[in-house]
């Protein structure tokens, strides 16, 4: 109703020729749209949470999407600026984005985006909700805004100053769990943060060199605050059995999480051709963030502190810490072009990365040091001969050596230090084919094989190879076609690991455009299959088990595009089906039709639907229709 | 000793390649009889030339330094005057009919030696022959820049040949790019970077991820090793999961004890032949038949790092 109402209103504006163009619409100096609407949510059947934390499209009045370019003919105080914006209207994403330009002078790039990121799943730890059992679980209704600023000068000329602001900052609420010595709380939390980032430098380029430089630094501050307090019956939190005899609960709580950071880092890019045979190029890279923490903690309830079982009403815990990572990164080639058809590829890569924190802790029971290091050094060698073997076949053959090491300490003055120490050795092989026999035709497949000494994890890449084609295929000129298929093996063969990991994935496209651009059609389908399996010792019996996942998913997706004497009508959508694991469906038909009213504006209505069916987690299940109308503006 | 001499050749190249800049610049190019000149071309080909006069590429036409004022239809497809006086396909140069390092030797004319040229040559797209004109439309696109700028048509063109990808992003739990409202160059720079795959970073060589998720950048008093180690997609899917956080398993709890899988390290030698795995010992007494203990993050929940307790409890 509100819909039709608005329409009604709009109707007659919409109807007014717009104002006269100043400048003959051949040489227009604006051209782009504005798209405004309501749009209106049937309400989503089934769980709200969780379409709130996949879908989150609300009813209002929005600005569906406004692109527009202005030139400037006497190009006085730019040439070109373009604004776009999407999404504005209390929609869980919006963006802003403006281009400006002035060749030779200054380009100026914003680019502001909001976004709600609410999350509320619990079946992803929670597994034991539909036998009635609700722990809690960290959920979030947050805001997040992200804002870059760029300004260049001088862009084009041989040395090209840069300027940079980004900012990244979120506000809200949550829940948050409050975890003590024999029980965990659901206690609702505050949720702020936010980064700056500040970087500028310059391009400075010759004839056969390039150079970048770059300074910058960051600022962080998280304020994570939890407040709670009862004067009925304690909170009981997850352990509702008695301990000893007494119930545990938690009555008041006040939490605050004070974090500073701050960050400097740095940027050398360099590229030479010193032959016109040889590209030589290196990057340097730095940074170093810091943090600091100081954490009040104060809660009163029944607790208990195990180890010495001792039951205790009040707490309070202070700690303070810090910690600083300074990340070094450098890569270095060339490519040499020893003869016509060949290239030679060559680099090496060294990442290394050593954290190093330390944190005094001090509590009503305890107080105590611990300082933490971790260190990973990553490098990487790789050689790649390119040949084109013949007109229509390029050929690629490669070896890289990856090694490592990492290491991850726990040092206390007094208690159980821990430390873990591993090694990365992995040697691979490389090959790849691009095969064109015509414009009409084209075939790359690639492959990897790798094999290791070592890894991080139980679950890193092992022994493994990954194949990957990718073939395109104009079969008529109204007729597209393309497929593309991807393999990963991977098997860790270690005692204690004995991991099997298999997943590929197929997918065979078309695009159709039988009558020109009057209609179009794409449309794809693809079929996913993930297969692993490692083993485990459970816990408390400290007997072998299988983690098995599997997935064997189906997705297909296809838009119709038509136009009918200036009426246009989009319809399509996607639909993934999935069984396995986790089986679960997910529909995302749309359709969008748009006709014109006058030279520069028209009519649109769109409707989508997004329905996701879970079989083993169907409180998580949910529905909903969204239909949308408005006008647009187009020159 | 060895790193001192490879740095000192380093450098002695760089000094030689800066010395030859001594050549004669570009601008002093001459055209013989061969060449037609740009006015020609826009006898026949209006379209594109209207295009073109709105392109990033008109100052080629325009700006002596490049050399080729008043040539820049010739500064890609070669000289003109054979063609333009028999109008045969056969006597220009099409780039896009080349294979793809003759087209990017083209462009390289001119954008050899800068910011892209560095991150190209290692670039996946580089080595398998995607050239630069797969993406770049030389004449039809602009006003601003020769590819799309607006979200959908950005990610149109990249899931035009990442088909597999495109179908990723249908799953319920993904990042915003089918709704337009993130491209896969927020994540990817497709000209090529220091990071795999192709990946934007942050602050010089961060992971791109912590431009966005500025919380979990720390750095953490008690790291999580696996977020320095190997990054989010040891756990995470960012593309698009069934399961819900984009996590790799259907349950955290899965997640968690794949990793921390009670099984001990081999042994202090097979700790040196590097056979050993982070995160395996000690092992943990959690009574799994508790849901308590099947909920990993409920305790853990600073699972990203934490500022405050070894154990990423707070």
């Amino acid at each position: 109703m509100r819909a039709l109402l608005l329409f009604a209103a709009v109707l007659p504006l919409a109807a007014q020729q717009p104002a006269p163009s100043p400048v003959p619409s051949s040489e227009s100096w604006l051209s782009g749209y504005f798209e405004a609407g309501y749009r209106g949510l049937t309400g989503a059947g089934g769980s709200s949470d969780t379409y709130r934390s996949v879908v989150n499209l609300g009813s209002g009045v929005k600005l569906t999407g406004t692109d527009f370019t202005i030139l400037d003919p006497n190009k006085r105080y730019f040439e070109r600026l373009r604004v776009r914006a999407e999404g504005w209207g209390d929609d869980p994403w919006s963006a802003f984005h403006l281009f400006v330009e002035k060749r030779g002078i200054y380009k100026i790039l914003a680019d502001v985006r909001r976004l709600s990121y609410f999350n509320n799943l619990p079946s992803y730890a929670d597994p034991t909700l539909t036998r009635g059992i609700a722990l809690d679980q960290q959920s979030f209704d947050t805001r997040r805004r992200f804002g870059s600023y760029d300004l260049e000068l001088f862009n084009n000329h041989r040395v090209s100053p840069y300027l940079i602001y980004e900012r990244d900052a979120s506000t809200g609420r949550g829940v948050t769990v409050f975890q003590t010595n024999a029980d965990d709380f659901a206690v609702p939390d505050t949720l702020r943060d936010s980064t700056d980032l500040y970087r500028g430098g310059a391009h400075i380029t010759g004839a056969r060199y390039h150079l970048t430089l770059e300074v910058g630094g960051t600022t962080f501050k998280n304020d994570q605050n939890t407040y709670t307090s009862t004067t009925l019956a304690p909170n009981p939190g997850n352990n509702l059995n008695p301990v000893f005899g007494q119930t545990l609960g938690l009555a008041s709580l006040s939490q605050a999480y004070g974090i500073r950071g701050d960050g400097v880092f740095s940027r050398a890019t360099v590229t030479e051709t010193p032959f016109s045979c040889l590209d030589i190029y290196g990057h340097f890279l730095y940074s170093e963030p810091r943090s600091n923490l100081n954490y009040r903690q104060f809660n009163t309830g029944n607790f208990i502190l195990q180890s010495q079982i001792l039951f205790y009403n009040s707490e309070q815990y202070l700690i303070s810490a810090a910690a600083k990572l300074p990340h070094t990164t450098g890569n270095a080639g060339l490519e040499i072009r020893p003869l016509h058809g060949i290239r030679i590829l060559e680099s090496w890569t060294t990442d290394r990365l050593h954290n190093a924190g330390s944190a005094a802790q001090n509590d009503t029971f305890f107080s105590s040091t611990l300082s933490a290091a971790l260190a990973t050094n990553y490098n990487q060698m790789e050689t790649s001969i390119i040949a084109s073997a013949t007109r229509t076949l390029t050929l690629r053959g490669g070896y890289r050596y990856v090694w490592g090491d990492a290491h991850d300490a726990v040092l206390a003055p007094a208690g159980l230090p821990s430390a873990a120490a591993e090694k990365l050795r992995r040697n691979a092989g490389l090959g790849a084919a691009t095969w064109r026999p015509g414009a009409k035709l084209s075939f790359t497949a690639e492959l990897e094989a790798g094999s290791s000494t070592g890894a991080y994890f139980r679950t890193s890449l092992y022994n493994y190879t990954k194949l990957r084609g990718i073939s395109r295929y104009q079969l008529l000129n109204t007729l597209r076609l393309s497929a593309d298929y991807n393999v990963l093996s991977n098997r860790n063969p270690n005692a204690g690991s004995a991991y099997q990991f298999l997943s590929h994935q197929e997918t065979l496209a078309l695009d159709w455009n039988p009558k020109g651009d009057r209609i179009t059609f794409d449309g794809s389908y693809s079929h996913c299959s993930y297969h692993s399996e490692i083993s485990y010792l459970v816990p408390q019996i400290l007997a072998s088990a299988l983690s098995i996942y599997r997935e064997n998913c189906h997705t297909i997706s296809g838009y119709m595009n038509g136009t009918f004497r200036n009426m246009r009508l989009v319809a399509g959508g996607s639909a993934v089906l999935t069984s396995g694991s986790r089986p679960t469906t997910y529909y995302q038909p749309t359709a969008k039709f748009s006709m014109p009213l006058t030279k520069h504006t028209g009519l649109f209505a769109a409707w989508s639907y997004y329905g996701l069916g879970e079989t083993f987690y169907g409180y998580e299940s949910f529905r909903a229709h969204l239909i949308t109308a408005g006008l647009r503006y187009s020159r | 000793m060895h790193s001192t001499k490879s740095g000192a050749a380093i450098l002695l190249l760089l000094l030689w390649g800066a010395a030859a800049n001594a050549a004669p610049p570009a601008g002093e190019k001459k055209f013989g009889e061969e060449y037609a000149g740009s006015q020609t071309c826009q006898t026949c080909h209006e379209d594109i030339w209207n295009n073109y006069q709105k392109s990033a590429h008109t100052f080629v036409e325009t700006d002596a330094r490049g050399g080729w004022k008043d040539h820049g239809c010739e500064s890609c497809h070669g000289a003109g005057a054979k063609h333009a006086g028999s109008a045969s396909a056969e006597d220009i140069r099409n780039p896009k009919k080349l294979l793809a390092q003759q087209t990017d030797k083209i462009c390289l004319n001119c954008h050899l030696n800068t910011t892209r040229h560095s991150e190209r040559i290692q670039s996946s797209h580089m080595k398998d022959g995607v050239s630069c004109v797969a993406c770049h439309s030389i004449h039809a696109n602009g006003p601003v820049g020769l590819v799309p700028r607006a979200p959908a048509q950005v990610n149109a063109l990249c899931t035009g040949c990442h088909q597999s990808v495109k179908a990723q992003f249908a799953k319920p739990f993904r990042h915003k790019v089918p709704e337009n409202q993130m491209t896969c160059v927020d994540c990817h720079n497709p000209h090529g970077s220091v990071r795999q795959p192709m990946a934007q970073t942050f602050a010089a060589n961060e992971p791109g991820c912590f431009k966005c998720h500025g919380d979990k950048r720390g750095p953490f008093t008690f790291e999580h090793a696996p977020v320095r180690y190997e990054g989010c997609p040891t756990c995470h899917e960012a593309h698009g999961s069934t399961n819900p956080r984009m996590l790799n398993r259907h349950e955290v709890r899965l997640t968690c004890l794949e990793c921390h899988s009670n099984l001990p390290a081999l042994s202090a030698s097979s700790v040196s032949n590097g056979n050993s795995s982070a995160g395996s010992v000690p092992p943990a007494f959690h009574d799994l038949r508790s849901p308590r203990y099947q909920n990993c993050t409920v305790c853990h929940q600073k699972i990203h790092g934490s500022y405050a307790d070894r154990n990423l409890l707070r």
